[in-house]
């Protein structure tokens, strides 16, 4: 009798652990897709809204029913600290369900992760870090959907010559590698232009009194102003351009598009343009749609400035995966061969370097206390009335 | 604009700025002046005068008065600085530097240094938003004239008038009062005045609340022509109104204020005339420090030999 117990409970065993197997291989019809971005710290608004843009994308290709695996967004937060986004990066990669990864806001985090997605061959799509070097190791795992930091400036001094036809420019910038990388990049894009730099200066953070460096670049008679910086320097240097009364456009990047600049220069902010990555997302070609979705979708967060484009990282993702199966070797080259493929954010395709070739830049002006698209603005270059 | 017009367009500048750093340098001399003392904490209580002044602007907003005669409230907002950061330096001398009397000069140079770092930190954690730039309140109407190509703005005019109407006040207060008569007998000998009869105590309380007061105006005047203010402002200024006050040797009213203008010249012409020197603007100040203090440690207006510090 015993022995027919014993053998029982061996078959039931068998039987149970056939069971479980059978289980485990339904759940390897899951497939994982890594979030990397900041959940926590200074940033966190911004990437909970990349994070929610990220998980819209795959619960609208779960719902199209048209992939035979379920898809699921594997969240690890960076914190906007470097070191927490490689630990993040290899936690990604050490899981074998993860196929990809969507990641990043901050440039710090990504050029420190780069060398772990590659280390583990895990397909990395870069969300909106702007660093030049991130897509410049040569590694096939890492592309971009955000323009990097000479984007901005190529349509910069591309538009200020070529569009609004000037031709003499005084160029300031503050030292620091933003604020000259930038200055560098707008006056190389200048010159191939035609237009000519009359001055190039340095000065401080920190510093208040520029009436001097100005009153010297008034006698050069500059069609326009530009300056690489941030916003404190850029107020004080706007209002006092209005001081000396030197009939020049100013103009700076996505460094000074913030409130500061405007609370700062006051009415002196008016007629400044500046340049940022991206658009408004109601102006961008699928941003109607996404912003339904969204809404519909019912987070609690907001999308912020950046969702959009976690959204069409995941997009090109999901595609790849639609394309060559879950696998990350074959993802790798899959992500990177995606050509016009249709996001919110237009057309995106990867150049040698895994970066997107759209140059979606958007000029601004201060109007009114507020910075708009130069479209949207009744204010206009060509009327001298923004000097 | 013509050679000579742009020339002096930064002297005007070069003023303008110069004045500023001469009320500050006039504090560091006073406190030298009578008590030996170099007062790490006054470029503090200058960047307290300019947000003092940024608070009242803006209760007397919510008040609705900031519409009345802009003279009205310019008078009440200096008024008002001007009393509390008097008041702030005298808690200062009361507090830390008096019960350092008579313990070495490092001693209550550190203990200032220690106000200053205090002063600086709590306006940058206790005033809302602190750690950013806060706009400064236009508080006069806005406007300027052109003199043969040079432009002046109202601003520039009331800062220069401000200040220069301060320094003869203090020309009086020293040289015609009794209190004036009362501080430099302390600053000369202290141990003879109080044998006199003087209330030291009293005196140096005084001075410390006048020199913060002008610093406290400093502080306003600057915030009205620079428009923006920062819990470190002070820092910077209040190194540069001490190489001021030394440029123009220490404990003389006078070396200071031309001290102040000195400086300030010195730095708008280094930006506007060296090439690529507008990035060293700020350097050019404590070249010229380290200068005086190697080849003349006395500054321009030869007043005390200093062993100390």
């Amino acid at each position: 009798m015993k022995k027919y117990v014993a053998l029982l409970l061996i078959l039931s065993l068998i039987v149970m652990s056939f069971g479980v197997v059978g289980c485990g291989q339904k759940q390897a019809k899951t497939v994982k897709i890594a979030y990397i971005g900041p959940i926590t710290g200074p940033n966190a608004a911004i990437g909970l809204g990349m994070k929610n843009s990220a998980e819209l994308a795959i619960k609208q290709a779960n719902a199209s029913g048209k992939l035979p695996y379920k898809l699921e967004l594997l969240v690890l937060d960076d914190a906007s600290d470097p070191a927490q986004a490689v630990n993040a990066a290899n936690k990604a990669a050490s899981d074998p369900d993860v196929v990809a990864a969507v990641a990043h806001f901050n440039s710090g985090c990504a050029l420190a992760s780069v060398h772990a997605f590659h280390k583990f061959g895990l397909p990395a799509v870069i969300i909106a870090a702007i660093h030049p070097k991130i897509t410049q190791n040569g590694y096939p795992e890492i592309t971009r959907v955000i323009g990097d930091i000479n984007i901005q400036e190529k349509v910069a001094g591309k538009k200020a010559t070529t569009e609004f036809g000037l031709k003499k420019f005084a160029v300031i910038q503050d030292q620091t590698d933003y604020g000259k990388s930038n200055a560098e990049a707008f006056m190389d894009e200048v010159k191939r232009n035609g237009g000519e730099i009359v001055s190039y200066d340095g000065i401080a953070v920190g510093q208040q009194d520029f009436s001097a460096l100005l009153t010297t670049i008034k006698a050069k008679n500059p069609e326009m102003i530009f300056f690489g910086g941030l916003a404190t320097e850029a107020a004080l240097i706007k209002r006092q351009m209005a001081d000396l009364k030197i009939p020049a456009i100013f103009m700076s990047d996505s460094g000074i598009l913030s409130s500061t600049f405007n609370e700062i220069a006051k009415d002196a902010a008016t007629g400044t343009l500046a340049h940022g990555y991206g658009a408004p997302i109601e102006d961008l070609p699928g941003g109607q749609a996404f912003i339904k979705a969204y809404n519909e979708a019912g987070f609690k967060e907001p999308y912020e400035a950046y969702g959009p484009f976690a959204y069409d990282a995941a997009g090109i993702v999901i595609e790849a995966i639609k394309k060559v199966g879950p696998d990350r070797a074959k993802l790798v080259n899959a992500i990177r061969d995606t050509r016009d493929y249709n996001g919110v954010l237009g057309k995106t395709s990867f150049d040698q370097n895994g970066q997107t070739t759209a140059d979606l830049v958007t000029t601004y002006i201060s109007e009114n206390g507020k910075w708009v698209p130069y479209y949207k603005s009744t204010l206009k270059v060509k009327d001298k009335k923004i000097q | 604009m013509a050679e000579f017009a742009v020339v002096f367009q930064q002297l005007l500048n070069g003023l303008s700025l110069g004045a500023m750093y001469s009320l500050i340098a006039i504090g560091f001399t006073l406190f030298f002046g009578v008590i030996d003392l170099i007062n790490f904490a006054h470029g503090e209580i200058y960047m307290l005068g300019a947000f003092v002044a940024l608070i009242t602007v803006s209760i007397l907003g919510g008040m609705g008065l900031i519409g009345l005669n802009f003279i009205v409230v310019l008078a009440v907002v200096l008024l008002v600085t001007m009393i509390f950061c008097a008041l702030v330096g005298a808690a200062v001398e009361r507090s830390v530097v008096k019960p350092m009397r008579g313990a070495p000069d490092l001693m209550t140079l550190l203990v200032t240094l220690g106000v200053s770092i205090i002063l600086r930190e709590a306006v940058m954690l206790f005033y809302p938003n602190g750690a950013n730039p806060q706009a400064f309140p236009d508080l006069l109407p806005a406007g300027d004239f052109s003199l043969g190509g040079v432009l002046i703005k109202y601003e520039q005019l009331f800062l220069l008038t401000v200040a220069a109407v301060l320094v003869v006040f203090l020309y009086f207060l020293v040289n015609k009062t009794d209190y004036g008569r009362y501080m430099r007998a302390t600053s000369q000998d202290r141990e003879a005045a109080m044998m006199m009869g003087l209330d030291i105590d009293r005196i140096i309380v005084l001075t410390f609340m006048l020199g913060s007061a002008l610093g406290a105006v400093a502080g306003v005047l600057n915030g009205m022509y620079y428009n923006i203010i920062k819990f470190n402002m002070g820092f910077l200024m209040g190194i540069k109104g001490f190489s001021a006050a030394v440029v123009g040797g220490l404990g003389n009213i006078y070396g200071a204020v031309v001290g102040g203008l000195l400086l300030g010249f010195l730095e708008m012409f280094a930006a506007a005339f060296i090439p690529g020197g507008s990035r060293y603007q700020d350097v050019i100040g404590f070249l010229i420090v380290i200068f005086f203090l190697v080849f003349r440690p006395s500054g321009i207006f030869h007043e005390k030999v200093y062993e100390k510090v």
